[in-house]
């Protein structure tokens, strides 16, 4: 690795002191699980190194008036063993234990996995089925914008250079909502998502009701499938429904031809996940 | 230069190192403790598994700076010169290792499953090993150590189940 200096702020303040002090030349860490990796390779020092893995206001996963609150420093089995999460938004779950492996899993944390924002991070898709909002600390205080509007370009998020990202919030009215995960990758652990996808929808007087779908691996950022989501939207329950709504989910993704899938591969697999993951909704609306 | 003081395998221990030293460097070349394997480097392998205040983690992705003022348990804490620890000898019994290079990560990985004190079923092991890959044994004995291990730390029994489902 580049030599670097390295700071461990106890405060939120420190923390955007030291990144308005060193403005370009200087990095935040939490769990590393990527950026440790990108450490030994880049070519330049990041100058200075902030770690934030010890900051307890990125900790903590609380039902606050806004809904459930989880800091952006909580890791993904901090996520798995949750009680909250298991009531509230369990589909969370499923996707924290797709992540990494045990190992990675102890260090990486929710907040990192959506500031690294690769195409393939596997909290995306249930968090933006779930309307998830984040808050951000800058030198003006905060702001709160939706995740949707977070993620920008492959590894670019709506971060400034002297923002923090402090906590997700899942929106008070979406927690229990009915939601579903599923990872496709080429084995079960450490694997990157060929593509992966979640849904949630509520059942209202036997329709669909405030649909979402969210695929991730098909497109420069995790994204909703918005005209498949509309098919849906306020019509009866049925299958067949289901069936063309998860078609439909093709149009909307551009999935990439790499080593890992095909094009064509990857486009099967958006309709598979789509399907099913609906179609594990309707199973937990329906009890 | 980072002054850092961990608590390995009980012990008190300090080293200034610098600022890109990983957790995993420090251990093998300031603190001589050469049982933990340096595999990938990227933290696919497992090679390098240590606890950190009790939980299983890559050394190589941890700065030691992140590591400071915690405990560390590393392969070299588990057994004496007159004594194996019971995972390494049910690993021993049922010859789940065939190089061992991997088997330092294996074992930590395990001992962190176990200490946890849930039940485990067969595939809750497998998924706990998923961070820990093994070019030699095919992972068949593997598991199987890892289940006497288990059975006899803790006086349980994992679940049998058949074959096909395995």
């Amino acid at each position: 690795m580049k030599p670097f200096d390295f700071v461990q702020p106890t405060t939120t303040d420190a923390v955007l002191a030291a990144l308005v002090e060193h403005s370009s030349n200087v990095r935040i860490l939490c769990g590393g699980t990527d950026y440790v990796v990108e450490l030994k390779y880049v070519a330049q020092s990041p100058g200075v190194v902030v770690d934030v893995s010890r900051l307890e206001d990125l900790k903590g996963i609380e039902l606050t008036d806004a809904g459930l609150r989880i800091g952006a420093g909580v890791t993904h089995s901090e996520i798995m063993a949750d009680p909250l999460i298991a009531e509230h938004a369990p589909a969370m779950i499923d996707a924290a234990h797709t992540v990494g492996a045990v190992q990675t899993r102890n260090l990486g944390t929710l907040g990192g996995n959506l500031v690294t924002c690769v195409p393939s991070m596997d909290s995306g898709p249930t968090l933006l089925a779930l309307d998830a909002q984040v808050t951000i600390l800058g030198p003006k205080g905060t702001r709160q914008i939706d995740l949707s509007k977070f993620f920008v370009g492959v590894r670019k998020t709506a971060l400034e250079p002297d923002e923090l990202l402090l906590e997700v919030i899942i929106p008070k009215d979406n927690l229990g909502k009915p939601a579903g995960f599923i990872k496709f990758g080429l084995r079960k652990g450490q694997a990157l998502a060929l593509v992966n996808a979640a849904s949630a929808f509520w059942v209202d007087d036997g329709k669909f009701k405030d649909v979402r779908i969210a695929l991730g691996a098909v497109a420069p950022v995790v994204m909703r499938a918005i005209k498949a989501e509309a098919h849906l939207e306020g019509q009866a329950i049925s299958l067949e429904l289901i069936d063309e709504a998860a078609k439909l989910s093709i149009d909307e993704a551009k999935p990439i031809d790499d080593f890992r899938a095909s094009k064509e591969y990857r486009n099967s697999l958006i309709e598979v996940g789509a399907r099913r993951t609906l179609q594990a909704v309707l199973d937990l609306a329906n009890g | 230069m980072t002054d850092i003081t961990l608590t390995v395998n009980g012990e008190e221990r300090t080293a200034s190192v610098p600022p890109e030293t990983t957790l995993l460097k420090m251990l093998r070349e300031d603190l001589n403790l050469t049982g933990t394997k340096l595999g990938c480097d990227v933290g696919d392998c497992g090679a390098c598994t240590v606890l950190v205040d009790g939980i299983a983690v890559n050394a190589c992705l941890m700065l030691a700076g992140q590591a400071n003022g915690k405990k560390i348990e590393t392969i070299e804490g588990l057994s004496t010169m007159e004594e194996y620890h019971p995972i390494q000898k049910a690993f021993e019994e049922v010859a789940a290792l065939q190089c061992g290079f991997c088997g330092p990560g294996m074992i930590m990985s395990t001992k962190a499953m176990i200490d946890q004190g849930d039940d485990l079923s067969k595939q809750d092991i497998r998924d706990a090993l998923s961070g820990n890959l093994c070019r030699c044994t095919g992972y068949t004995k593997i598991i199987d150590g890892v289940i006497d291990a288990y059975e006899e730390i803790t006086g349980k029994k994992v679940p049998e189940i058949s074959p096909r489902a395995a």
